[in-house]
């Protein structure tokens, strides 16, 4: 083999010296604004493609119907219709939110990588100087605006026009309702992003989605019930109680009735203590988001450190389990 | 001299599959180097750990000696062997989509555009492109910021004569102006005239790296690249486990 002066192919073990004399050392460290300015041209190219492919319209209509429906008819089964005041709205719109937010979280996550993966562009894309952090945090801020917009614009008319209907002037539990679903989509945004880094195909990350979607809403309770059940734990079968039945269309009905004989302005009575150690059920956001929202009917009393490290842990869990999988995936 | 590319070492395993296996190779700047071999070799792979989309298992890749960076390969163009885009998006915006994500202008988009005679239809959707234009976008982007390496994938693979003759005339204007070229193919009649050195990985290791001149006085003065091509692999005995 000839070694010339442009291309050649030098004896390994003198590769392997110079590779181990040289100092590894960066030319520039001036990528960091870089990555964060790449990071946004892919998060605005994201959102800009979901706009027009109608998926942010058609979640603006479908939440807007919803949220609508949900808050005119949300007293149906107690016999009463029309918008309420923002306290009980919030109570009707709980079931609405735990399992639709979620589920739209998952959905926008699920094909971020695998659909880009699929279609070869992502080799383009990494291998222009692109990293891969960069395009995971592109691929997740852009899902997050492609969420939070329909979202919020749901939230802000639905809370407008109960505003101007009920004339109620406390728009805090609303508010709190607003922020935490928003939040929880978004945590389980990245759940889907992790989803799509892990799976080959867009059929294997819905399918995936769905799954995780129906244990995290459905299957967590039901699981953490049964064993509240066999431990016969006393203390945890309150909180059981107060975290899975309250939602459902009894329990809520019960705590609308709540309402009934209260003079305005003020909240209804509690029917009974409940208990107070409430930390295992942030393994699940889902849980946590009905123990804020229902913090004061129920008087459970999440802290703020709970829902600040829940939030930040699953969030930095799905992140660094997506960067730790792409880093790893040869494209 | 010292080289500007320098892969010492470099060995991927796919499993039990050994894509490549301690490749040793070097490019200084301005050089053009054909990288030939046959299906399943390594040219892929090699490529791959070139611009990052593969891990290497073990093996240094160098840049003006230094380790290669993700910021380094900004300064990159790869044009791949199937030049896949966002279909939904016209010429135009994909184009300034991975012109932008490099830092570059859209008035470096239009120039490149206008190079590989697809400005006039910039703003068609992709999905209404043919073949040939599709791989003329794929060249202009990967041509955007005047790229100091230059990796193509099979380029002239499924293209006309008067597609082929353009391509060739870019990558001469290409590698006059400076640039580092990296070339897979098949098509080696259409390398032949562009290649300062070749290089021919079987089986994921080098078997022989040069000048087309250095190879013809080792293999046949008269011989065409095609011949030489030939005569190597033929040579080269299979081990037994190597692409099971």
């Amino acid at each position: 083999m000839k070694a010339d002066s442009t291309i050649s192919g030098l004896p390994r073990s003198r590769r392997r010296e110079e590779a181990l004399s040289s100092v590894p050392q960066k030319k520039s460290e001036s990528c960091y604004l870089g990555c964060h300015q790449q990071a946004g041209l892919i998060a605005i190219k994201e959102f800009g493609d979901r706009f027009r492919s109608g998926w942010v319209i058609a979640c603006v209509l479908v939440w807007l119907g919803a949220i609508g429906l949900t808050s005119f008819l949300g007293l149906v089964q107690i016999g009463q219709i029309g918008v309420q005041g923002y306290e009980r709205t919030v109570i009707s719109l709980l079931n609405l939110v735990q399992y639709l937010v979620p589920l739209l979280g998952l959905l926008l996550g699920h094909d971020l990588i695998v659909n880009e993966r699929e279609e070869g562009t992502l080799r383009l894309l990494l291998a222009g100087g692109v990293s891969r952090w960069s395009c995971l945090l592109g691929k997740f801020l852009g899902g997050c605006f492609t969420l939070a917009v329909p979202l919020i614009l749901g939230f802000a008319i639905a809370g407008t026009v109960v505003g101007l209907s009920a004339k109620d002037n406390g728009i805090a539990p609303f508010l709190r309702l607003a922020v935490s679903g928003l939040v929880l989509g978004i945590l389980f945004l990245g759940l889907g992003l992790a989803v799509s880094t892990f799976c080959r195909t867009r059929v294997q990350s819905l399918v995936a989605g769905l799954l995780l979607w129906c244990v995290a809403v459905f299957v967590f309770d039901l699981v953490a019930l049964g064993m509240v059940v066999s431990t016969r734990s006393l203390a945890a079968a309150q909180e059981i109680e107060v975290l899975c039945d309250t939602t459902h269309v009894n329990a809520a009905a019960d705590l609308h009735s709540a309402f009934d004989n209260v003079p305005a302005g003020q909240t209804p009575a509690v029917p009974a203590s409940r208990g107070s150690t409430l930390g295992w059920l942030a393994i699940n956001p889902v849980d946590l988001f009905r123990a804020v929202n229902l913090s004061k009917q129920l008087e459970l009393q999440v802290p703020v450190l709970t829902m600040l490290l829940t939030a930040a842990l699953w969030l930095g869990g799905t992140l660094g389990l997506s960067l730790w999988k792409l880093r790893r995936t040869d494209l | 001299m010292s080289a500007y590319l320098q892969v010492s070492g470099l060995t991927k395993h796919y499993g039990a599959i050994t894509a490549l296996d301690g490749v040793d190779l070097s490019v200084e700047r301005g050089g053009v180097l054909a990288l030939l071999g046959p299906n399943g070799a390594g040219k892929s792979t090699l490529f791959g750990c070139v611009l990052g989309l593969t891990r290497p298992t073990s093996g240094n890749l160098l840049l003006q000696n230094h380790p290669l960076t993700d910021a380094d390969r900004r300064s990159f163009g790869y044009v791949a062997e199937r030049v896949a885009l966002y279909p939904q998006r016209t010429v135009l915006e994909n184009a300034s989509f991975f012109a932008r994500l490099k830092g570059q202008s859209d008035s470096e988009v239009a120039t490149q555009l206008k190079r590989v005679g697809l400005y006039g239809v910039g703003d068609r959707k992709v999905r209404q492109l043919s073949k040939g234009m599709l791989q003329r976008l794929g060249l202009a982007i990967a041509l955007c910021g005047q790229p100091e390496l230059l990796v193509l994938d099979e380029p002239f693979n499924g293209l006309d004569p008067v597609l082929l003759d353009t391509l060739q005339c870019i990558l001469r204007a290409e590698q006059a102006r400076g640039a580092t070229l990296l070339i897979s193919t098949h098509t080696m009649s259409a390398v032949e005239p562009l290649a300062s050195h070749i290089a021919i990985l079987l089986r994921g290791q080098l078997a022989t790296v040069g000048t087309l001149e250095a190879l013809r006085a080792e293999h046949g003065a008269e011989d065409s690249l095609e011949t030489i091509y030939h005569r190597i692999a033929r040579c080269t005995p299979a081990p037994e486990e190597a692409f099971a």
